[in-house]
């Protein structure tokens, strides 16, 4: 068993690697593709944290990719503060957030929580349309983000943003990996289990799933500011509802609590719809009667977790 | 002697109905308690309210002389008193392995961020907890399906399983609620020899069981009560030859006064 | 005082619409534990068929009252129909699985159905004719009361009531409401479960066409992306309730379309949409199982 594990462990980091050489190999639509990949690829596995670990239904995740992005969007426009620190401050803020609405929340069960989140995420896109205190923008949002410097050397080209995302969705990833073996990832998963038993075994539910928000919700923000920063505008319609759902169905589809789950997820949803673009008109359609036939004839998801042994 | 738990006149109603009424009794370091007393009598709403499940709507529980009536699950948790439940509650996507390593919750010190981080203090006391882990498990016989997924074993062995996790949790004191149902001879056989164990380890022990064998033969001081209050109280001796506990047996369930 | 009863009736006809959606979403829930995502697409589908019937075949002419009931009567057995398919692939399958596979499995088929419509009949707005019902309206203390909002009012209590004494009052009501305590108890005493949800999946999607309809007669318009707007604001009226709940359904429509009407009445239109949403916030929080929902308390 800890040979295979240790195998998977090694694909992984050789299609990472690999995945660095991908704008020598693309064009640069394609290379532009593979940095959203990226970026929702974070996103999809903050939101992971909270559904598919913890087992809450966040049905409004796509507030704190929002708040991430606008954080940034308005910290940069605004003040000129560089991206590498907006970038902490968004994660830091959307963290914040996700606590802070989930606190009140989190002892409601199942659907309800997924009611509740739902109702955020329209709050939320209903605030950035009315364009509170002037700084949101409306629903045109915000243009001119800039792009970050490293070392005093500007990241314009599509290559070199590519590549800040991947390294950040490497680095996410070995959090995640971590997050598996360490006592706070699997209080998740007892909590996600019984959250009696838990309970009785001295896991504080509410503590743990506080953070648990708050980590989904930094990591989501991170997202968001990559998100920004590579279209260089945010609008509200990036942060609907639908996008919330979006990413509830990688979850599930992909299979919860599985990193290779939710990567294929994430390129199922997301890659391939822009592959077929000139079938706009099919996509959705098509997507719909996708969701329903994996569900039917896998529940579990794609590739779901492998129960881990010792 | 010196009291652990103690229960002072606690009472607990469900929709008008009282299921415990103005019980009292107490857990002496070093003893194994048996409630025992017909179907319906209110023992498992007993354990419920020790364990922070319900909150008593009268009376005080006391551990170690300080008041914790009412106090969540999980601070009941640090105290150092674990559970086990009458419908086994084991984590049932996990191997046998993590449902154990499971009751070493609260031991491990590590913040999240060394966690998520894998810092090197972190590791180093994953694997302290791991050989704690496997030390239980062979304790209880149950190295050999450690990787196996817990609920996918006999009734018997998921018991024990459960059993361990309590352990896991290095416990002061633990509950048992009904250890012996659904086990066939040997293994009964086999759990007051568990019993007699983790009781020599230091360990208290307050039991519920239907099984009257085990609980005569195991317990040093035996609680009885029905419809909610207690009706006696005594050792194994006095007990069996009390004559409301007999009534209470006789006249609603002959099985078990047989049994006894 | 003019405005004020003005709200109330604008309230009651909206409340009435919203009632006879939320009560699919409700019986659903009830005897499933499934929030069906796809329902207000059902009903909205409910008001394009309708919508074809009604131009479709008038040929510009004046529809009459024959032709409207004949759109209505197709409407719902085409959506009660569409109802009971849908229930047989997307959600029998999952009925054993994680209730989130199923969850997903609605979120799909609502994308399909919403998309099914724009494929069919377009993504622009459709006008509904003006001339269906008549132009009558009654002033009342200063305010006007159209033929269209005092039809609607009655109509969904006429049904609501026709509902309740259903449930309430037959054999067949009172197996749904055992399947919706207890299925497994259900089962046992002989009651055919999967019958009870079929049934569920006829009324539900039934009722909604009726309210897609009237949404479309009394908007006057219909495009594709509205199941979920009018789908949401039904959901929620049905949690206002108690959701699971057939009585907390209706009383939850009727105050949430009266609580927008207000709402208009005071708070700019493009804050009304947030406010409804923080209502169903409150609520959750302070009681989350509604106004007529029943605390349930964890068997240990």
């Amino acid at each position: 068993m800890r040979g295979f594990k240790l195998d998977g462990l090694k694909l992984g980091a050789l299609l990472w690697a690999a995945g660095l050489a991908l704008p020598f190999a693309l064009d640069s639509s394609w290379v532009s593709i593979a940095a959203f990949f990226a970026i929702y690829a974070i996103t999809a596995l903050s939101e992971d944290v909270i559904l598919g670990r913890a087992g809450m239904f966040d049905m409004g995740h796509a507030v704190y990719f929002g708040i991430g992005a606008y954080v940034t969007a308005i910290l940069n426009t605004t003040l000129n503060v560089p991206i590498l620190l907006t970038l902490p401050l968004a994660m830091l803020l959307a963290a914040a957030a996700g606590a802070l609405l989930s606190a009140p929340l989190i002892r409601l069960r199942g659907d309800y929580l997924l009611v509740a989140t739902i109702g955020f995420n329209a709050i939320f896109v209903l605030a950035m349309q009315n364009n509170p205190g002037g700084i949101t923008g409306g629903s045109d949002g915000i243009t001119g983000i800039g792009v970050p410097s490293l070392f005093g050397l500007q990241l314009e080209s599509q290559s070199a943003m590519f590549w800040l995302d991947w390294v950040l969705l490497g680095l996410v990833l070995l959090v995640m990996r971590n997050l598996d073996a360490c006592e706070f990832g699997r209080a998740l998963r007892y909590l996600k289990q019984d959250e009696l038993a838990a309970s009785t075994l001295g896991v504080d539910a509410r503590k743990v799933k506080t953070l648990a928000f708050a980590l989904g919700a930094a990591l989501a923000g991170l997202a968001g500011t990559l998100f920004a920063v590579q279209l260089s505008t945010v609008s509200p319609s990036s942060f609907v509802f639908t996008e919330s759902v979006t990413l509830f169905a990688i979850v599930i589809v992909g299979g919860q609590g599985s990193i290779p789950g939710v990567l294929l997820g994430t390129a199922l949803m997301f890659v391939v719809p822009q592959i077929f673009r000139g079938l706009a008109e099919y996509r959705y359609f098509v997507f719909g009667i996708a969701m329903i036939a994996v569900m039917v004839l896998r529940p579990q998801g794609l590739l779901p977790r492998r129960r881990s042994a010792a | 002697m010196t009291a652990l738990l103690e229960l002072d006149g606690i009472g607990i109603s469900f929709g008008g109905l009282r299921a415990v009424d103005d019980l009292s009794f107490t857990v002496n370091q070093g003893q194994i308690v048996g409630l025992i007393g017909p179907n319906g009598a209110g023992k498992t709403t007993v354990f419920n309210m020790i364990t922070g499940v319900y909150k008593p709507a009268s009376g005080t529980i006391r551990w170690q002389g300080n008041d914790i009536t009412g106090a969540k699950p999980a601070r009941i948790a640090t105290l150092g008193l674990r559970r086990t439940f009458q419908t086994i509650r084991l984590f049932a996507d996990m191997s046998v392995f993590e449902n154990v390593r499971a009751g070493c919750h609260l031991a491990a010190r590590q913040h999240w961020w060394q966690g998520l981080l894998a810092l090197p203090a972190q590791r180093r006391e994953e694997a302290e907890l791991a050989a704690r882990t496997h030390d239980i498990l062979r304790r209880l016989d149950l190295e050999g399906v450690a990787d196996t997924p817990a609920t996918s074993l006999p009734y018997g062995v998921q018991r024990r399983v459960e059993l361990a996790r309590t352990l896991a949790g290095q416990p002061r004191l633990i509950i048992l609620d009904e250890p012996a149902a659904g086990l066939n001879d040997a293994e009964s056989a086999a759990l007051n020899d568990t019993i007699f164990m983790i009781r020599d380890t230091g360990v208290t022990i307050l039991l519920v069981e239907h099984d009257m064998n085990v609980v005569m033969q195991v317990s040093d001081h035996i609680v009885v009560i029905n419809f909610g209050r207690k009706i006696a109280e005594g050792n194994a001796t006095a007990i069996r030859t009390n004559p409301a506990v007999i009534e209470a047996y006789l006249g609603r369930d002959d099985d078990e006064a047989t049994a006894a | 005082m003019g405005t004020f009863i003005q709200q109330i009736v604008n309230g009651l006809t909206v409340g009435g619409i919203y009632a006879l959606i939320a009560l699919g979403y409700t019986m659903v829930y009830g005897v499933m534990r499934l929030i069906n995502f796809a329902h207000g697409d059902l009903c909205i589908l409910g008001a394009f068929v309708g919508l074809t019937m009604l131009t479709g075949s008038a040929g510009g002419g004046h529809p009459g009252a024959a032709l409207l009931l004949l759109a209505f009567v197709v409407s719902i057995i085409a959506i009660a129909v569409a109802g009971v398919v849908l229930e047989r692939i997307a959600y029998r399958p999952l009925r054993k699985a994680d209730r989130l596979a199923a969850v997903v499995s609605a979120l799909g088929a609502s994308l399909m159905i919403e998309n099914g419509i724009m494929l069919v009949w377009g993504p622009q707005v459709h006008v509904f004719p003006s001339n269906l019902l008549p132009a009558t309206t009654w002033h009342v203390a200063g305010a006007t009361i159209s033929f269209i909002q005092v039809m609607i009012i009655l109509a969904s209590l006429v049904l609501m009531a026709a509902l309740y004494l259903f449930v309430n009052h037959t054999r067949f009501g009172t197996a749904i409401r055992a399947a919706a305590i207890d299925q497994d108890a259900a089962r046992l005493m002989g009651i055919n479960v999967n019958r009870v949800i079929t049934s569920v999946f006829i009324i539900g999607p039934g009722l909604g066409a009726i309210g897609g309809l009237f949404i479309g007669i009394y908007y006057r318009e219909a495009y594709f992306t509205m199941g979920w707007t009018y789908g949401l604001y039904a959901f929620i009226a049905a949690i206002l309730g108690g959701i699971g709940n057939i009585p907390g359904a209706m009383l939850g429509g009727v105050l949430l379309g009266l609580f927008n009407a207000f709402a208009a009445g005071y708070v700019s239109s493009s804050w009304q949409d947030a406010i409804t949403f923080g209502l169903l916030i409150v609520i959750l929080l302070v009681r989350p199982t509604g106004l007529l929902g029943e605390r349930v308390a964890e068997k240990v």
